[in-house]
């Protein structure tokens, strides 16, 4: 712990000893003094399961806890964050983090209406994150906050600058690189028209530029110990139409993963999307070409201390059959397109009913790129496609349904080169029944049909809920095409406000886990969990 | 109650906390002082502008000074979260008779990131919502806040968080609207 931790440790007892011996509130108002936190635990005891695969770490027991504090006064606040692994659960790092806890993050900020200054670890993106993006995903282990200073500046209502200077975090440590980087952002609603209520709403046009330092001791020559990433965006919006284009380029950039290759690296995508009342539709397009873009070139693992982000554009589903064949984006170069439309039957219509009837439709595609230089050369071989469509109606007060069907393709080679290509087909039922006094029932049923890989899946899922505040749930995937394994689950929680809590007991298959996009392989495992989420200071 | 959860958290807390005498001292200082907190008001939002789907650029800050003592409720949710969605059309269904008989503001706030941000707007204007909802892509305000995980629901009165939950079970919004009605 250093010397400012300390400091704010020290101010902080006093601040409690305060707050505790006198009128807590009348001191807060005093000093105009605040403070929040939240705690967060997800803990696992394992066993052993043969059947699935789900073999002893040496610890049975392993914890994951993530305690943040951020304290506030006028327009200064501070803060950090604590995570402990005990160890840490099976796949959340590639290799367990062992009993250890530490101040990861401390944070340091002054906020003005204009500008803001912060020192210490920070968050911060450039437009979609084709070039930059730190940011915290506890549930997949990502955190690659940045330690050092960044500065916000509004000059005029029209412009937008930041500025970025630091080291990215590598699991409790930081990586021996830096990072520097700006962006801007050009407001031309705000700079040629002084009305509110003129009909384009956005047009923005931004440029980012990240340049990563990282120094070399090899051999090499002329070895690009610098990496620069540089993208232009635009930004338009009217009340019925918006449409979003970014281009993006990476210079020469060797590391770990990509073989030491010399090749640059470019993206582009596109979206845009059309409303109207109970209407909406969404395209976007996205080719990427060589941008895994990583903070430490010796690095193995992309989920460690990467600096953009490139998530698949696939629709995040719930099922859990659908679960079992997930796209990752394939980061030396891919090309994409997925698109939504999302509509509501009118209620009071006859297909409509009280409540109106909810249709969404999704469709996504992805294919190899031909020329791995060029983002706009579509290749023969195709990664995956998905495409499928969901009906949800609330028949009263009482009952709600829906309905889900699914078609996938999944090019198996992605993962293991000898694996063959799957094509399946899901259908996905669920009831919600409530009595009265806030006691309702789930169930859920799934299958999914294939000829391929493990053939059909079958689950099910119920939920039962006492007075919104406790649930009781089981469900169980069963794989019945292949190797007859049953994952079931069974647990409970209880809800307070804003403290959770809820344990489990059951079986987890090994696969890809993908929370936003980004996955990790989760081997098999098999034994009680328990999540603890709460926070506090309001 | 309170103090079975505090324990909890205070067992939980310790538990992952313990490796060297020195990290001990200094983490048990900070559970008493997280124990002594629970309970205080945070009475100054954070200031984090975020663009909504409308088009405009709302800073939740200014948008709790507005409001003063009408309730401003928040919602956080996510286009993949199905308790959320859940939550969020039951809500709008009532929504225009719950303003009719209590009136409060409502604001969605998706945390979606840029995987799923771009589908925000058509979600919403293809569901039929009669609310405008808040772009947080990275986190911003949801980190600010202290929430871990959607759906989250915020009151806020007088530039105070006055109730907050988290997690959505059928009937959830029943509880919401006795809560908006209390203020």
């Amino acid at each position: 712990m250093n010397f400012i931790m300390k400091k704010y440790l020290l101010f902080f007892i006093l601040y409690s000893l305060l707050a505790t011996s006198g009128n807590a509130q009348t001191i807060s108002q005093i000093i105009q003094s605040h403070f929040n936190g939240s705690y967060e635990n997800y803990s696992q005891y394992y066993m052993k399961d043969d059947k699935i695969g789900a073999t002893l770490p040496p610890d049975k027991f392993a914890s994951n806890g993530f305690f943040k504090f951020d304290f506030n006064h006028g327009d200064f606040s501070a803060g950090f964050q604590l995570e402990s692994y005990l160890p840490s659960t099976l796949g959340f790092f590639p290799i367990p983090a062992d009993n250890k806890s530490k101040i990861v993050n401390k944070y340091f900020k002054y906020t003005q209406k204009k500008f803001s200054i912060q020192v210490g670890d920070f968050y911060e993106q450039f437009g979609n994150g084709l070039i930059f993006r730190s940011y915290e995903n506890r549930q997949i282990g990502i955190n690659n906050a940045i330690e050092g200073f960044k500065a916000t500046a509004e000059p005029t209502s029209f412009l937008k600058t930041k500025f970025i200077y630091g080291k990215p975090r590598e699991i409790f440590d930081y990586a021996n690189a830096y990072v520097r980087g700006a962006d801007a952002e050009l407001d031309l609603v705000r700079l040629f028209t002084k009305k509110e209520d003129t009909k384009i709403t956005t047009l923005s046009i931004g440029q980012s530029f990240i340049s990563k330092y990282q120094e070399y001791t090899g051999p090499l020559d002329n070895f690009p110990k610098q990496v620069n990433a540089n993208s232009t965006r635009i930004d338009f919006a009217s009340n019925k139409i918006t449409l979003n284009a970014e281009y993006a380029t990476k210079s020469k950039d060797p590391h770990l993963t990509n073989g030491g290759s010399m090749k640059k690296g470019n993206a582009f995508q596109c979206s845009g999307d059309y409303t109207m009342n109970n209407l909406g539709f969404s395209v976007i397009f996205r080719s990427i070409s060589n941008m895994e873009f990583k903070a430490d070139r010796d690095q193995e693992y992309l989920s460690i201390s990467p600096l953009n982000y490139l998530p698949s554009i696939t629709k995040q589903h719930d099922n859990l059959t659908s679960n079992i064949y997930v796209y990752a984006t394939q980061i030396k170069g891919e090309t994409g397109v997925q698109s939504d439309l999302y509509y509501k039957i009118k209620p009071g219509t006859t297909l409509g009913g009280k409540y109106g009837t909810q249709i969404a439709v999704n469709f996504s595609y992805n294919n190899a790129l031909n020329d791995s230089g060029n983002v706009l050369s579509f290749g023969k071989q195709k990664y995956s496609s998905d495409c499928g469509i969901d009906i949800k109606k609330k028949w009263n007060k009482k009952l709600e349904t829906t309905l889900a069907y699914q078609n996938i393709f999944f090019n198996g080679s992605l993962q293991v080169a000898s694996h063959s290509n799957v094509i399946a087909n899901l259908i996905a039922a669920s009831m919600l029944y409530k009595f009265a006094n806030k006691t309702s029932i789930r169930f859920k049923v799934e299958h999914l049909f294939s000829d391929n890989d493990k053939k059909n899946w079958a689950a099910a899922l119920t939920e039962f809920s006492i007075k919104s505040k406790y649930t009781l749930f089981a469900s169980d995937l069963y794989n019945y095409g292949l190797t007859k394994n049953h994952y079931y689950n069974i647990g409970a929680s209880v809800t307070e406000k804003s403290t959770r809590l809820s344990v489990g007991f059951g079986k987890q298959r090994d696969g890809l886990f993908c929370v936003g996009g980004v996955c990790r392989f989760l081997p098999a495992s098999y034994g009680f969990t328990a999540t603890l989420t709460t926070n506090f200071g309001y | 109650m309170k103090i079975i959860k505090k324990s909890i958290d205070f067992i939980f807390f310790i538990k992952n906390t313990t490796t060297s005498p020195k990290k001990m001292k200094n983490t048990l200082l900070l559970a008493l002082l997280f124990i002594s907190l629970k309970g205080m008001a945070q009475e100054n939002l954070p200031s984090v502008k975020l663009k909504s789907v409308s088009g405009k650029i709302i800073d939740i800050k200014e948008l709790a000074n507005e409001t003063k003592d009408t309730p401003l409720v928040i919602s956080f949710w996510a286009s993949w979260c199905v308790p959320c969605i859940s939550e969020l059309d039951n809500i709008n269904d009532e929504l225009e008779s719950m303003q009719s008989i209590k009136k409060f503001s409502f604001f969605g706030v998706a945390i979606d990131d840029a995987r799923t941000t771009k589908k925000v707007k058509s979600f919403v204007k293809g569901k039929g919502w009669n609310f405008d909802v808040l772009l947080d892509e990275n986190s911003e305000l949801k980190r600010a806040l202290n929430i871990t995980d959607v759906p989250h629901v915020l009151i806020i009165k007088n530039n105070k968080i006055v109730y907050q939950h988290t997690g959505y079970i059928a009937g959830e919004e029943v509880n919401l609207f006795e809560e908006i009605k209390k203020l």
